[in-house]
């Protein structure tokens, strides 16, 4: 890993926690509040590939870890990992990963736009929320004793405020592929 | 901007090593998972939010860093109501209480520099098998947290440009500049830091 790598993975992070101090958007017909946070795992991916967008979140777990309050709402410290949510948070690694190999695999500079709009929204949408929720779902579900299914039915609450953050990741990632592109796995 | 939750103080879990207080977590963590028995899981409760609330915070202070997590644990033990028996539910919600206040109370009685002193030891192991380096996350951890006013500086510019234009600030317009512009600074950044050899590559 070069030292731009490097730069890069610690920049997006910084990025993340910025996105975690813009004031949420709560929309009157979706009772739970658009973080733009959340999104940054779909944009890493996206953005700076799948290795770098990984590590970028691992450092921005690590941030959380030792006490800072990089999450939105002030958040952080190890008690957030302890609650029943910390799945999602650990998860976030792992999707952004996936969010990448799919952006990797789909989005090349010859594409025409459409193509690259359709690769960028799947990496995000199985990335972001598929492979999301098939961690922190079930760890949620083990953590405290919520039935599976239930816990997976409960979770449908996020999927609309969540498909409006795909949407906003695939504009914001082909508007960054277009104009200074990272993309191409160099990592 | 980024002050940590470490809280100052003199209490005797402040002077308790980082690497024993993780040690206590994961088996706490362990063992609250191996019980069932309220008879086990009351005192462990009790215990750590004594614990949690000797180490010198005001009880607001105390209650606003842990209230989001204990809200969704409520939340959940709600719906648990319907789903499992009684028992069980007052067993969840001891044992994620009582999990979260000792994690909390780790996070407040270790600074920063201690965590990263910790990590740095952990990483050992993958530094000898040339996976990584340990100097480069305390380096990427350093640029982060150097970065983040800069970045938000900018947030606010690009949001000033929006409302001088009269445009409305949506996040859309505004995440795509923000990250262009600021990972357009990465060049210049890693020039500086090999520049001045911190890598020694």
């Amino acid at each position: 890993m070069n030292t731009r790598d490097l730069v890069l993975i610690a920049l997006f992070a910084a990025i993340v926690v910025v996105l975690g101090l813009i004031p949420p958007i709560t929309l009157g017909f979706i009772p739970v509040p658009i973080t733009a946070q959340s999104m940054g795992v779909m944009l890493a991916g996206c953005i700076i590939g799948a290795k770098r967008g990984a590590l970028s979140f691992l450092l921005f777990i690590l941030l959380v870890a030792i006490g800072l309050p990089v999450l939105s709402g002030g958040r952080g410290g190890l008690a957030v990992f302890a609650g029943p949510s910390g799945g999602f948070i650990l998860g976030w690694a792992v999707a952004a990963y996936v969010t990448g190999l799919i952006a990797e695999r789909f989005v090349h500079p010859g594409n025409s736009e459409a193509r690259q709009f359709v690769g960028f929204f799947l990496a995000s949408l199985i990335g972001g929320i598929v492979v999301l929720y098939a961690i922190g779902v079930p760890w949620l579900s083990a953590v405290t004793g919520t039935p599976l299914m239930t816990a997976a039915t409960g979770s449908l609450v996020f999927i609309p405020g969540d498909l409006l953050k795909v949407a906003i990741a695939t504009l914001a990632a082909r508007a960054v592929y277009a104009g200074y592109p990272l993309l191409p796995a160099r990592a | 901007m980024l002050t940590s939750l470490y809280v100052e103080g003199q209490s005797w879990f402040h002077r308790v090593p980082v690497r024993l207080k993780l040690a206590a977590l994961i088996v706490l963590s362990v063992a609250l998972f191996a019980t069932n028995a309220p008879l086990l899981l009351l005192p462990a409760f009790l215990l750590c939010g004594a614990l949690y609330l000797s180490l010198g915070m005001s009880a607001r202070q105390a209650f606003s860093r842990v209230g989001f997590v204990l809200f969704t644990i409520l939340v959940l033990a709600g719906i648990n109501l319907f789903l499992v028996p009684l028992p069980q539910v007052v067993a969840l919600i001891l044992r994620l209480t009582t999990l979260v206040l000792f994690a909390a109370a780790v996070t407040a009685t270790t600074t920063i520099g201690a965590f990263m002193d910790e990590i740095t030891i952990l990483l050992k192991p993958l530094e000898r098998v040339g996976l990584l380096r340990a100097a480069d996350v305390s380096l990427a951890l350093g640029l982060v947290l150097r970065f983040v006013p800069d970045i938000f500086a900018r947030y606010q510019a690009i949001s000033e440009a929006h409302r001088a234009r009269g445009l409305p600030i949506r996040p859309m317009t505004i995440i795509g500049p923000l990250i262009i512009l600021t990972l357009k600074d990465a060049d210049t950044i890693a020039a500086a830091i090999d520049a001045r050899g911190f890598r020694r590559q």
